[in-house]
């Protein structure tokens, strides 16, 4: 049945398409590209924006292409003057109701609206009038919400509750008063918001972007009273490339060192390290607690809008979940302790920055559970998008720069740090390091496919000494919470379980570059190029194993002593708590 | 009638004028008159009286005695005999027991219940709602029994579809055909909902039939799940319904008490249950994939059909969703039979429609009609015509989303086809007369306010589109029109029409499309002329100072913006530029020497 | 074992068997609107009215009952009064005192009180 052919017409020319498909889809796979908006394939068709308006014959109405079934001989026609009208009066009713003030707007020339009121030609204005008008809220440290350039896609509202199971977004109010808010029109930082910032990814306009911290940075870059240190994930030179026009996939890691010295950074470490790091304390926290019959399945702590949906939704699981910090935040104990002895500075004239794929990492760096003694582990967090538009600000040419190395001691990374970016990586990583640790074997098959790839959830199993270690593997909120369903039904099933917040890990963070004009926002294409990258750095590497990497040998020698030593316990590990979902309810409102 | 000792009412549905009602009438009077009986007996007309085999109909009170298969020839027997030897003529009385003869018989002779056919609204105002007992007595819950008695489901979906029965929410989809659908998907579970989120400005349909007879929707909607396999109803209502609510809740329970409701009923294998949803009252959620939404806890919007509730509907099941009125009408049917039933109507659109009807008419209130009695007939017959000795200007049909008729419209039937040709819908039932007095373009203005602030915001056309109408609308009526306005809101209104997502947006453009289409020259006198002939907007009037005035210089004194000019003791004149038609002057001069115009 | 159009039967007898116990063949029937509508327009006085001249014994051989609205909105409050063989009375717009009057002139003295009549 599905693979059925039947015969359509668009535009009165006959073609044959496979049959249980959407207008949309059929006309897409014969080259109609028909206008659309608020369509995304990886979200609950919504029908709202109406921009995919096609005729049909026998049918009075317009229908929504990408709601719209194909019929066998259906006569569809995608371009008549009438259609033509419609749909950019349509346009034009968006524009109508938006600052268009695309010269200082975030999303200038990366905008979908803006492409899309091109293409429709719109140059006279018929119905210009009111605009609604509501305040910018910048309560949360990671995004920032601009109801003004909404138009109401609900792309955002379908992403957070469709494949974040956050639920925070919703529409509110009626007619022309509609507008996306969180529950009870609680500000963000009071809401259920994970921070994951994939509400930034699908927004056609920039009615979510994330909290800049651009001018910031740059004022601190020019005090020369401070030492400047940055890292960044492996996420970001898997991507960076795409802000400046690089095919999706092409890693710009030395690049990226160099032009960050160009910024004015002083020292330019990796969060691949921070990922050796956390590999070597995760590692040793799980076997000891597979040795002590401690609690599993133990899950990993790295993702920063993941902890905060946990403390949120899952308390009752905080026991499961590692203690140890995230890279980012292993990083910038380090910077301030490790790094500041051996460059004899107080830690409070470092400037600790970190680049990320992630706007939760904004949230993350803030949290006072990671404060060292009285400062903070890293003191602003900027994302992909924001380091790129850093670097085109300041004039750097970051197409012809030329490469440089990282520094050190804190530049130096294995393999298995590299694919922490991706969905799967920080489990094979620590597979890689706990295999040889538990049987003093080095493990030969370090490439394991069973975890890679985007399938929701995958499970993998390894012998190490005759016993079985089964594993899960989780990326997006919504497949979490799933993963974590089957954890409270079988508690023994899995050993070990890696949950990225980001759908695809964190080369999908919600800090990345936007899609541009021929691709959409989540295109698993790019993720899976943007994986590639990391995967070839890996490979690339002579070190491919944490515990290999001869800084780390030698951070323990020199600084830590063991994993898992007290002080490796007071500066990379932390707790969690559980916190009320704030923006269920309202705080006045009393349950009887 | 009071001191009259026999009403007698004649049927007047076409069908028994078909068959000469008129010459009987003629003939009664003048037998009457031979008698000198004229001044004792009252003569009615009424509507059609589903006796229609049967006729010409004559129906005598006190006693309700029902004569059928007249002819000219036994009128003056029944006068010699009935009423002046005060005997019945066996030969002549019909059993005719339909189910809404009680109502008839109290209310018969009133002109306006009289002319109406009373099938949904046959026990509303004659039995207590919250007595099942009541219920019973005439004869409630008895086409249950018989459907489970000896149909088999799909005995039953036959019948609904033979009885042309049409969903009365206002799409008019035949509710058999629905039915069928919804049988024909395999599921395990499957919902039956009742539509009760009655929501057009100043209809009452839905709450009035509720509140006078639950039990018939609670007996409809037991027949529906026993039809399509289905053991959950759900009714969902609005919350500011709480009397209608109580007797629901009361009905439902009495209902299982009595074992209409739960695990076999009435000694069968089927088993269902009815549970109340509140809706937070939302015009939109009347829309049938709203509503599942408000049901399942998500926000009240629209999506794409299809899939429809039929294939996928509340939690993703199969659902049958009908209305109140829609309900109401099943057991009817399954009692007098699909072949009574479609003898009433049209050749479309069969059965009886309730209207609100309301507005400038002589009698307000809810109505209950046979399908192709005429627009004039409803508002003359029944609502006794307009008030005030005023002329007719308009009547809008379907609520918000309707469209106004213009007097060439009058003799229009009320049917589903014959209103969407006119240019209006059925709708749910809101039927608005307006008179003279009423200003088309304000009117236009009123209802697209209304479905501007309830669009649920979801796609585009209706939320955007709609609110720059209303605001091109707002600018004509404050006199700030522009040439190409009317041709921007037609422009907008049929996109809209054609591009929004749901019913809601699909219909809201109608009150404005229509009024352009039928009152044209009343937007463009707003536009060119700045003026508004039912001097309604007031921002178009314009104030002129005749010469009564003394030159007391009040107005020039109470004037806020000194548009009033003119030395002491001479005729003062007033800036038009200036002027913002405040009014003020007007009220203020003592010597009414200030005209509006 | 009864079908179910044997059991709707007795269950129809039964109800309307306790119909007539409540009294349904008094002399007089009187019907009073309260639906929503009705209650606005101020029928719960109205039905007051009628329960307290029953309670009191001023009326005899009434059965009293609530109905819902039967449509004529500006008439409301309406009531009925039924007597088997004479012609149902419908009054529109009543009030409390309208009420007692009625009680006094209709139902005492069999006076049908025309100003107030639906017709």
């Amino acid at each position: 049945m599905k693979d059925e052919k039947i015969k359509i017409y668009i535009n009165d020319k006959p073609y044959i398409v496979k049959s249980g498909q959407t207008i949309m889809q059929a006309a897409d796979s014969i080259g109609f590209h028909i206008p659309r908006l608020c369509y995304h394939p990886k979200l609950s068709v919504e029908g709202a924006c109406r921009v995919c308006i096609v005729q049909v014959q026998g049918m009075n109405n317009y229908v929504a292409s990408c709601a719209f079934p194909i019929q066998d001989g259906m006569k569809i026609y995608t371009n008549t003057p009438e259609l033509r009208q419609a749909r950019r009066d349509i346009v034009e009713l968006l524009l109508d109701n938006h600052p268009e003030d695309c010269h200082t707007c975030e999303r200038n020339s990366n905008c979908e609206l803006q492409r899309l009121a091109m293409s429709m030609g719109i140059k006279k204005r018929h119905f210009v009038g009111e605009k609604k008008h509501y305040n910018r809220d910048l309560s949360s440290p990671s995004i920032v919400r601009d109801p003004d350039k909404c138009i109401l896609c609900g792309r955002c509202v379908r992403i957070c509750s469709e494949i974040q199971n956050v639920h925070t977004l919703t529409q509110a109010y009626r007619g022309f008063k509609t507008v996306v808010i969180p529950a009870f029109d609680e500000d963000l930082a009071e809401s259920v918001c994970s921070t994951c910032g994939q509400c930034i990814n699908v927004c056609p306009t920039a009615a979510f972007i994330e909290k800049s911290y651009t001018q910031e940075l740059f004022e601190k870059l020019n005090d020369n009273s401070i030492v400047k240190v940055v890292q960044f994930a492996p996420s970001v030179r898997a991507a960076i490339g795409e802000a400046f026009g690089f095919e999706p996939g092409t890693q710009k890691e030395n690049e990226l060192v160099a032009a960050l010295r160009k910024l004015g950074f002083d020292y330019v470490f990796d969060t691949q390290f921070g990922a050796d790091l956390t590999i070597m304390e995760e590692a040793s926290e799980f076997l000891e607690r597979l040795q002590n019959k401690q609690k599993l399945p133990m899950i990993t702590s790295c993702s920063s809008a993941w902890m905060k949906y946990l403390e949120q939704f899952h308390s009752d699981l905080i026991e499961n979940i590692s203690t140890c910090k995230s890279p980012m935040s292993m990083m910038g104990a380090l910077i301030k302790t490790y790094f500041a002895d051996k460059i004899k500075r107080d830690k409070k004239e470092i400037l600790s920055v970190a680049v990320m794929c992630c706007t939760a990492k904004k949230y993350e760096a803030a949290r006072p559970e990671l404060m060292i003694d009285d400062v903070r582990g890293v003191d602003i967090v900027v994302t992909t998008r924001e380091i790129a538009w850093m670097i085109k600000s300041a004039g750097i040419d970051f197409v012809n720069i030329k490469g440089k190395g990282f520094d050190n001691p804190l530049g130096l990374s294995s393999g298995g740090g590299a694919i922490f970016g991706v969905t799967g990586g920080v489990m094979e990583a620590a597979i890689r390091t706990a295999y040889e640790l538990y049987t003093g074997e080095t493990l030969i098959e370090i490439e394991l496919e069973e975890l890679r790839g985007f399938n929701n959830i995958r499970e993998g199993k390894i012998m190490m000494e005759g016993k079985e270690i089964r594993v899960a593997v989780a990326h997006g909120l919504g497949n979490a919470s799933k993963l974590l369903e089957i954890v409270r039904k079988e508690p023994d099933r899995y050993h070990f379980i890696e949950i990225m917040g980001c759908p695809g890990g964190c080369i999908g963070g919600g800090g990345q570059p936007y899609a541009g004009s021929s691709s959409i926002p989540l295109d698993e294409n790019v993720l899976k190029k943007r994986a590639e990258a990391l995967y070839g750095l890996d490979r690339n590497k002579t070190i491919r194993r944490c515990h290999e990497n001869p800084n780390i040998q030698k951070l323990y020698k020199e600084f830590l002593g063991r994993p898992l030593s007290s002080l490796s316990h007071k500066l990379l590990h932390t707790h969690y708590s559980a916190k009320k979902p704030e923006g269920i309810l309202p705080a006045e409102f009393k349950v009887r | 009638m009071n001191n009259k000792e026999f009403v007698i009412i004649l049927c007047n549905g076409s069908s028994c004028l078909k068959n000469k009602s008129n010459d009987i009438k003629n003939e009664l009077i003048k037998q009457l008159e031979k008698n000198n009986l004229l001044s004792k007996v009252e003569i009615h007309l009424s509507g059609c009286l589903g006796m229609c085999a049967k006729g010409p109909i004559m129906i005598i009170n006190p006693g309700y005695v029902i004569y059928g298969n007249l002819k000219v020839e036994n009128i003056e027997t029944i006068v010699q005999r009935h009423l002046i030897k005060r005997e019945l003529i066996s030969e002549f009385i019909i059993k005719e027991d339909h189910l809404f003869n009680r109502f008839f018989r109290i209310f018969g002779d009133v002109n306006f219940f009289g002319r109406q056919m009373r099938i949904t609204l046959r026990n509303c105002g004659i039995i207590n709602p919250e007595s099942i007992d009541d219920y019973l007595s005439v004869r409630g819950y008895e086409a249950l029994a018989k459907v489970l008695n000896e149909m088999t489901p799909a005995q039953v979906i036959e019948e609904v579809k033979k009885s042309g029965l049409r969903g009365r929410g206002g799409g008019g989809f035949p509710t058999g055909k629905k039915w069928e659908l919804t049988a024909k998907v395999e599921a395990k579970e499957k919902y039956v909902i009742c539509n009760a989120d009655e929501g057009d400005p100043g209809a009452f349909m839905d709450r009035s039939a509720i509140e006078g007879d639950p039990h018939t929707i609670l007996e409809g909607m037991i027949i529906g799940g026993y039809a399509i396999g289905s053991q959950k109803g759900i009714i969902y209502i609005r919350a500011e319904y709480p009397l209608a609510i109580k007797r629901l809740e009361k009905a439902i329970n009495d209902a299982r008490a009595e074992g209409f409701l739960g695990n076999n009923i009435l000694g069968s294998n089927f088993s269902f249950d009815i549970e109340i949803r509140l809706g937070a009252g939302a015009f939109v959620c009347g829309e049938e994939t709203a509503l599942i939404h408000s049901i399942e806890g998500y926000r009240g919007m629209p999506r794409p059909r299809p899939p429809y509730p039929a294939q996928s509907g509340l939690f993703e099941k199969p659902t049958l969703i009908n209305n109140v009125e829609t309900w109401a009408n099943i057991p009817v049917i399954i009692l007098e039979g699909a072949d009574w039933f479609s003898s009433i109507g049209t050749e479309k659109s069969k059965g009886t429609k309730v209207f609100a009807l309301a507005g400038n008419v002589v009698n307000t209130g809810l109505i209950e009609v046979p399908m192709g009695i005429t627009l004039r007939q409803i508002i003359y017959e029944i609502g006794g015509g307009i008030p005030n000795n005023k002329k007719f200007k308009a009547v809008q049909t379907g609520g918000p989303s309707g469209g106004c008729l213009p007097e060439q419209y009058l003799d229009t039937p009320v049917d589903y086809e014959s209103l969407i040709k006119a240019g209006s819908i059925m709708g749910s039932g809101g039927m608005i007369v307006m008179d003279e007095n009423t200003c088309m373009v304000n009117i236009a203005k009123f209802f697209l306010e209304f479905t501007q602030n309830e669009s649920c915001g979801k796609c585009t056309p209706c939320r955007e589109g709609t609110k720059r109408m209303l605001e091109i609308l707002e600018r004509i009526t404050e006199g700030k029109g522009e040439v190409g306005d009317i041709e921007k809101l037609e422009r907008l209104g049929n996109m809209i029409k054609k591009a929004s997502l749901c019913g809601l947006g699909q219909s809201a453009p109608n009150p404005v499309l229509s009024t352009i289409k039928n009152f044209r020259e009343e937007y463009e006198e707003h536009i060119k002329d700045r003026k508004c002939r039912a001097g309604v907007c007031q921002r178009l009037l314009r104030y002129i100072i005749t010469d009564k005035c003394i030159g007391c210089g009040l107005c020039k004194k109470v004037c806020p913006v000194k548009a009033i000019t003119g030395e002491p003791k001479s005729i003062h004149k007033i800036d038009e530029t200036k002027c913002i038609k405040c009014g003020l002057c007007y009220s203020k001069c003592k010597f009414s020497a200030i005209k509006k115009d | 074992m009864a079908t179910p159009l044997e059991i709707i039967k007795q269950k129809r007898a039964q109800a309307v068997k306790r119909i007539i116990e409540k009294g349904y063949l008094s002399r007089f029937r009187i019907y009073v609107g309260m639906a929503t509508c009705e209650i606005a327009a101020g029928s719960a006085d109205v039905l007051t009215v009628f329960k307290e001249a029953i309670e009191k014994g001023i009326l005899k051989d009434v059965y009293l009952s609530q109905k819902g609205c039967a449509g004529r909105c500006n008439l409301e409050p309406t009531i009925e009064i039924i007597e088997e063989g004479k012609i149902p009375v419908k009054y529109g717009k009543i009030t409390p005192e309208r009420a007692k009057e009625i009680i006094n002139r209709h139902l005492l003295k069999g006076e049908i009180i025309k100003e107030w009549i639906i017709n």
